[in-house]
């Protein structure tokens, strides 16, 4: 509902008819105005906008009936709802078919004017919220596809445009030549990443993880991660720290592959977003029936106003970065597919400047009914 | 004046794609400015006074190619080089979903000179340039 109440438009020749609808209306909520005949209705339907509008059929000049006639063109969201005192089922029929919401025949009650009103302006709301929502999408899709197309094109476009130099001849120094081709292989070996990461995305998406899940020890395969991701945090100089590594082993059922994978991710990007000097802390432990991973850096932090977004797919949060940091952009997208497929959650906690901790809570046992 | 002297502003959020125009460019003897952004860019303009402009179009920023080009040729902070060629680079010219006409009623006055499609031919690149900067 908007914020101001609804506008509804009265449009009768009876003066009684035009000052008891009024009455009722103010007296329900509503803004109310009047027309004491069709033309002068179809204008203001035109210039107030109303939400609704109560329409007389028999009026002498512009009938109710064209008045029904002009409302597509002028609005084809205005819930109308005729009264009439001739109510035979002929008029109301056509009335309805040419677009009237309902129809009230005279002599109605305060009460059945309320009741038809809400309904049809309930349904009007319902009816624009769904084409909002239309909207919404098709203009992410749009986006989509304008994003997609210029991510996968970037990397090709760098890479082609070096070699089309080096074609041409344009560069004979061979330390510039090899400089060239190195970082034209780069772009490639992102491109690849990108692709990669995508085909992933899609496999979780269509719910492969399903009836994959076996019992997996959580200790055993973080210990792998951090052997995995020491020599990059060597060179970030920032140091991994496990303080429960030798508590008691922790066995969930998941899809050891995907969930690895996630765990690899969010230690990666804690890394990678870091301060050199900085720090990377792990917690791996049992709570009830969950089991709670928390992945704390020292690093850059995450503005307020960005955390919304961060799970979303290419989002990144500065340009500047982008130059320096050449990931997919689909990281934590993937991350938060995994975490969900397995029926748990992940929060994200930043403080710029100060550091970001991510919290991915698994059920130990996801339950077989939700994953079908 | 003569092309080979002129001075190039590229303005590009690619650092690979910036350091291949330089070279292309450079190899033809112009001087080259680098730009990362519309804003980079825009301050650029002003201070390298440059005699062309290659624009790429950057779509994921607000403030993108399409926008400056647009302030270049109708802001007063530009009103001394409102006219600086501008040729358009862009590799998603023809992509559903894209706002960026180059035939449509923003050519003429407020648009750019030429535009050119990603990756760029550098024989085709050094052409346009040369064809502009005579005239």
């Amino acid at each position: 509902m908007t914020e101001q109440a609804p506008l509804v438009l009265v449009i009768d020749d009876e003066e009684v008819i035009r000052d008891s609808c009024s009455q009722i209306l103010l007296k329900f909520g509503y803004r109310v105005e009047t027309s004491a005949d069709g033309a002068s209705g179809i204008r203001k339907i035109e210039t107030l906008k109303p939400e609704a509008a109560i329409i007389d059929l028999k009026m002498p000049g512009t009938s109710g009936f064209e008045v029904l006639e002009a409302i597509p063109r002028l609005d084809p969201h205005l819930t109308a709802i005729v009264i009439t005192g001739y109510a035979t089922v002929d008029s109301a029929v056509e009335a309805m078919k040419k677009g009237a919401y309902d129809f009230l025949p005279k002599p109605f009650t305060p009460e059945e004017l309320r009741v038809i009103l809400a309904r049809g302006l309930e349904r009007r709301q319902l009816v624009l919220e769904a084409e909002a929502l239309r909207r919404e999408k098709k203009a992410l899709e749009e986006n989509f596809i304008t994003m997609v197309s210029h991510q996968l094109r970037s990397p090709v476009v760098a890479a082609q445009q070096y070699l089309s130099l080096i074609l041409a001849g344009i560069v004979s120094d061979p330390g510039k030549l090899r400089e060239m081709i190195a970082k034209s292989s780069e772009r490639l070996d992102g491109l690849l990443r990108l692709i990669d990461d995508w085909l992933n995305l899609a496999c979780i998406d269509q719910g492969s993880l399903v009836g994959k899940l076996k019992p997996v020890a959580l200790r055993r395969m973080l210990a792998r991660v951090i052997e995995t991701l020491d020599p990059s945090a060597r060179e970030s100089s920032v140091s991994l720290e496990w303080p429960d590594r030798d508590d008691p082993e922790i066995v969930a059922a998941a899809d050891e592959e995907s969930l690895e994978q996630a765990v690899m991710n969010l230690v990666h990007n804690a890394i990678k977003y870091n301060r050199p000097q900085g720090s990377v802390r792990l917690g791996l432990r049992q709570d009830g029936a969950a089991v709670v991973l928390e992945v704390e850096d020292t690093g850059i932090g995450i503005a307020r106003e960005h955390l919304p977004f961060i799970f979303d797919q290419f989002f990144r949060v500065s340009r500047a970065s982008r130059e320096s940091l050449r990931g997919s952009g689909l990281g934590l997208c993937i991350v938060k597919k995994i975490v969900e497929a397995h029926q748990g959650r992940i929060e994200v906690q930043s403080e710029p400047g100060v550091g970001t901790t991510f919290t991915v809570v698994l059920p130990l046992e996801p339950s077989r009914k939700d994953r079908a | 004046m003569t092309a080979p002297q002129a001075r190039i502003l590229v303005i590009d959020d690619d650092p690979d794609f910036r350091e291949a125009m330089t070279a292309i460019l450079e190899s033809a003897s112009y001087g080259v400015a680098t730009a990362c952004d519309a804003t980079d860019g825009a301050r650029k303009i002003l201070s390298v006074r440059p005699d062309l402009i290659l624009l790429d179009i950057m779509m994921d920023s607000l403030w993108d190619g399409y926008s400056l080009c647009h302030a270049l040729r109708t802001s007063k902070d530009f009103k001394d080089v409102r006219d600086t060629p501008v040729i358009f680079v862009s590799a998603v010219r023809t992509i559903a979903g894209s706002r960026f006409g180059f035939k449509g009623e923003d050519q003429g006055l407020t648009g750019p000179d030429d535009y050119i499609d990603k990756p760029v031919k550098p024989d085709d690149l050094l052409a346009r340039i040369k064809r502009i900067l005579m005239k």
